[in-house]
């Protein structure tokens, strides 16, 4: 996120797409209700009829993966009726000619056929947007899970600039991280092409940097492979081992069957988990590690703060924590390392990531956390970026063109299956399964369908259905509701009875990898 | 009875609360009353998350397999299994031969830790977590 | 009536330690203060009502009840003696509710033991501990009339004392507890309390709220309208001192052994009455809040109340922490504002 948590009380304008917030950040959702009920205005760009579309002043159920267009119509009406922010548009941007060219092709009429929601929303959308004083942007995983997902993160950026709704309390491009140390880990460089904080593998000050800190020669320059090319390069044969450490992808990645596949095809699986996942299953070594419960260490929010989490209990039989484990692998490995605590760790981390120099063990332990950038030991910490300037100076607008879904209904697959979780069940299961009120809350695999669609199928509700795409087939309960638009049906991925990404498209986007989760073609018909 | 201050393990919020234990055992959860993310408010999973904690299904031990099943194993099986085989690889097929998969649930420390292996000790980039999933 | 010196509580806190294990007000790491076991060096009585009542020292928000191993079944009834020093009187009226909900009719004597070893040391609260208080409305507080082991009044170096059972009695008999001139200490603990009760606002939205669901007067709108933004967290259950509703369950461990659970549970949470056929009798969250809101402030007999006016004990706590105001503060005052 570029602003912060609390920023959300008292906002005047919320632009939430791709987020079922009250169920995925529940205290973000609820922080949105209070305001809206407080005056503040909310545009709701979103297919499903979600908790939030009863606050909002502006319902635009959009087409599935017709995103850019929905902004780029947005951004149309916003330089048409000059209610654009001309000095921060002069003096913070560069590149508004293209954006301007690029986005007059999609004027209310054009968007409307695209999207499917009305021109006369579309206006009203771009000048509530745009005359707003303090308008956050806020986002999820329906922005980003798309084979344009790219394109979607740089639109939501493009109409942000265009008002000047950044670099100011309250305003900014939101995005809600999913998993409580998503952040810290991409802050870490548990990415493919950065050291920590952000420091690139290519650049070679950055390599000798690092090969100086860790005294060692010949650290890789090149960028090294993302989760999805690991995937189609163990498929290959080109990958030969893979570790994975606290991860599922048996069950969270796209087209299962080709993981399944691809995971088989390796010489050597490790897996280190607190459960014997669904991805352990296949592993030659399984190592077991500490819950969080049970070990102490840094996680890093949704805003940027770093915050400290203390051991209240000892692991489980012989389960020792991560970075024990990883320590003793690089012992044995010939590499020597002594670190007697996280604490040892984070003091690396101090030294060699210049944004977190200033977030010491200390201060986290005193303060209630600190938010990155933080340079040093008497900075206060960062609650919104881009205050006067852009990290690269001026900000770049980067307009795209719409592109459709990678595989849109035909005949045969008619319906768009759209994929998320439920509020009480979490990712694959793991956790959330094996809490009795939460399972009891949702037990099974749901599938909802329009109540139009279900007349027609002579679906009703409870029945068993079969859910196909070109990858496979999964039986699930059916339930119907106003909630999911026709033509469409979402599930979610959390039980393996009924593993949604046996269907899913493995199709990506090019620069993230990320997979198309949100929409891909499949037939639904009652199960006999 | 103690309380220890944690971090929640769901999403990206980053709700803080307190793990109740008694005699070594977690009982319960009490939100932190002023940390400024969530003042002492919690959602559903966050007022559950103390259970899976305490699951009969937790892994206990190593696994190896062994006879095409896995099998309980010692530590120093298992770790010294996991070097040979990715020295082996490394040695024969060069570093781009292994792959990392890091996790978005473990702290800081560990993603720094598991990233500096993957780098600093077999050489390779191909390390990466679901951050897109 | 006894005198205690504030210089000596520590000792005393220490002494206690010896017989029982010592609940107190701490100072955690960023400041916070929470209850917790006794410790000298964080140790504070600079602290308002926590966040958590002392429910979970009778009812813990997850317990083993009992455990089956090769046919053989072993109760789990806890022993430990716990002492809380320093609870409210809202709080220690929701102890008494819950006790006598607990144990009369049924006796869940898992309940009854952790109860029974239960020592309460009431801080008698000086005025409100935030802007939610209205124990003065609910008439279970600022201080205890009854029910209490010890109750504390803070008069400035030393507390004034009142004994309120034996088992008080020999709680006050540790070293540093001296008599107090009766009627002087009469008279300061009536000053003190009526100046206490005077600065806590009375909430008469409460007892019209009461009225007016009496006579089912309220509106499925209102109801429905909280229900569309509650986001189902069950927090005003847990933070809730009279709240015990709890949920069972098997946790197998293989070879026919296990254990029963329980656990605290929500009835805003739908699979609360589910029923097995699917059916839920309760189908809406706005139904949901709205039986909550009846079990506090409707459904009740005096039996229960143990002097006060109904099952809310007024501490204010599910005001304080629902995400979405969904407390019984707005929800009172919303129903007494409800053209009729």
């Amino acid at each position: 996120m570029t602003n912060s948590i609390n920023e959300f009380e008292d906002a005047d304008l919320f632009f939430v797409t791709g987020t079922n917030t009250t169920a995925q950040h529940p205290l973000i959702g609820s922080r949105m209700i209070n305001a809206v009920q407080q005056g503040a205005k909310l545009i709701l760009v979103d297919p499903r009829e979600i908790q939030l579309a009863g606050f909002a002043t502006l319902h635009l159920r959009q087409n599935i993966g017709t995103d850019v267009a929905v902004m780029n119509g947005i951004m149309q009406v916003i330089i048409e009726e000059a209610l654009y922010d001309r000095e921060f548009v002069e003096k913070r941007t560069e590149g508004f000619e293209e954006l301007k060219s690029v986005v007059s092709r999609y004027t209310p009429r054009v968007v409307e056929q695209i999207t499917g929601i009305k021109a006369a929303d579309i206006v009203a959308a771009a000048r509530l947007y745009a005359e707003a004083d303090k308008a956050m942007i806020v986002y999820a995983m329906g922005i980003t899970q798309h084979v344009t997902g790219t394109d979607n993160v740089k639109t939501c950026a493009n109409l942000a600039m265009l008002t000047g709704h950044v670099g100011r309390p309250g305003t900014g491009v939101n995005p809600l991280r999913g998993q409580n140390n998503v952040q810290g880990a991409c802050d870490m460089g548990a990415l493919p092409v950065v050291y920590t904080g952000y420091q690139k593998v290519i650049d070679p000050a950055v390599k000798t940097k690092f090969e100086q800190a860790w005294q060692v020669e010949g650290l890789d320059d090149k960028a090294g492979l993302t989760i999805t090319s690991m995937m189609a390069a163990a498929q290959r044969g080109d990958l030969k081992a893979l570790y994975i450490m606290g991860e599922n992808p048996l069950m969270s990645d796209p087209d299962t069957r080709h993981i399944e596949l691809a995971l088989s095809n390796l010489d050597f699986l490790v897996v280190q988990d607190i459960f014997l996942t669904e991805t352990a299953s296949l592993a030659d070594v399984v190592l077991p590690a500490a819950s969080f419960a049970e070990k102490s260490g840094t996680y890093t929010n949704t805003e940027r703060r770093v915050q400290i989490s203390h051991k209240a209990v000892e692991p489980p039989g012989q389960a020792r924590a991560d970075w024990e484990i990883i320590q003793e692998v690089c012992r044995r490995a010939g590499y020597p390392m002594d670190y007697r605590s996280p604490d040892d760790i984070l003091q690396e981390i101090n030294r060699v990531t210049p944004s977190y120099a200033g977030i010491t063990l200390d201060r986290v332990e005193k303060e209630f956390g600190l938010q990155w950038p933080c340079p040093n030991e008497d900075h206060p910490g960062t609650a919104y970026l881009h205050k006067d300037k852009f990290t690269k100076g001026l900000g770049t607008f980067l307009p795209c063109d719409f592109k459709p879904l990678a595989e849109v209904p035909d005949e045969e697959y008619d319906f768009i299956l759209t994929t998320g979780r439920v509020y009480y069940q979490y990712h694959t299961g793991t956790m959330s399964r094996r809490i009795e009120l939460l399972e009891r809350e949702a037990p099974e695999a749901v599938v909802e369908v329009n109540p139009d669609d279900a007349r027609r199928l002579g679906i009703r509700n409870n029945d068993r259905v079969e859910l196909s795409s070109r990858r496979g087939t999964i039986t699930l309960k059916a339930e119907i509701t106003q909630r999911v638009p026709h033509k469409v049906v979402f599930s979610t991925f959390h039980f393996r009875e009924a593993q949604v990404n046996l269907l899913t498209n493995p199709a990506h986007d090019p620069v993230s990898g990320i997979p198309e989760y949100k929409g891909c073609a499949v037939k639904i018909r009652r199960c006999a | 009875m103690e309380k220890t201050s944690t971090v929640c393990p769901f999403c990206g919020c980053g709700c803080n609360f307190y793990l109740v234990t008694d005699k070594g055992r977690l009982t319960g959860v009490e939100p932190s009353p002023q940390n400024p993310v969530n003042k002492g408010m919690l959602c559903a999973k966050g007022w559950n998350s103390y259970e899976f904690v305490q699951s009969p299904d937790r892994l206990t031990t190593p696994l190896v397999r062994k006879n095409g099943e896995l099998a309980q194993s010692t530590w120093d099986e298992a770790l010294q299994i996991v070097t040979a085989k990715l020295l082996e690889i490394r040695e024969q097929q060069g570093p781009s031969a292994l792959a990392f998969l890091s996790s978005a649930k473990v702290t800081n420390e560990e993603n720094y830790l598991f990233q500096k292996m993957a780098r600093a000790v077999f050489g390779t980039n191909n390390v990466d977590h679901c951050a897109r999933l | 009536m006894k005198t205690l010196a504030k210089k000596d509580l520590v000792d005393v806190l220490r002494y206690w330690t010896g017989h029982c294990t010592v609940m107190t007000p701490g100072r955690k790491s960023h400041d916070e203060i929470v209850f917790d076991e006794f410790d000298e060096a964080t140790f504070t009585l600079d602290y308002r009502k926590p966040s958590l009542p002392p429910k979970s020292s009778c009812l813990p928000q997850s317990e083993t009840i009992f455990q089956v191993d090769s046919g053989t079944y072993e109760p789990r009834i806890s022993e430990a003696k716990v002492l809380l020093f320093g609870i409210r009187a809202c709080d220690m009226t929701g102890i008494l509710q819950s006790k006598s909900f607990m144990t009369a009719d049924t006796d869940d004597v898992f309940y009854r033991a952790r109860a029974e070893n239960l020592a309460t040391v009431v801080m008698a609260c000086s005025g409100p501990q935030n802007e939610t208080c209205f124990c003065t409305t609910t008439r279970s507080g600022p201080f205890s009339k009854q029910g209490f082991d010890l109750q504390f009044y803070d008069v400035g170096d030393s507390f004034l004392v009142e004994i309120g059972s034996d088992k008080g009695a020999v709680l006050a008999s540790a070293k540093g507890f001296a008599e107090a001139d009766d009627e002087a200490a009469r008279k300061r603990v009536e000053l003190f309390r009526h100046e206490a009760q005077g600065r806590i606002a009375l909430l008469p939205e409460v007892s019209q709220a009461m009225e007016r669901l009496e006579r089912g007067g309220v509106s499925e709108e209102l109801w429905d309208k909280f229900g569309s933004k509650c986001i189902v967290c069950g927090g005003c259950t847990y933070v809730c001192p009279t709240c015990t509703c709890f949920n069972v369950a098997d946790r197998h461990s293989g070879n026919g052994g296990g254990e029963r659970i329980r656990t605290w549970d929500a009835c805003l949470y739908a699979g609360f009455t589910k029923e097995a056929s699917g059916h839920n009798p309760r189908k809406t969250q706005g139904l949901r809040i709205k039986r909550r809101h009846e079990h506090k402030l409707l459904y009740y007999t005096d039996r229960d109340t143990h002097e006060g006016l109904c099952t809310c004990v007024g501490c204010g706590r599910c005001s304080d922490y629902c995400p979405v105001h969904i407390g019984t503060i707005e929800v009172v005052k919303a129903i007494a504002g409800e053209q009729s």
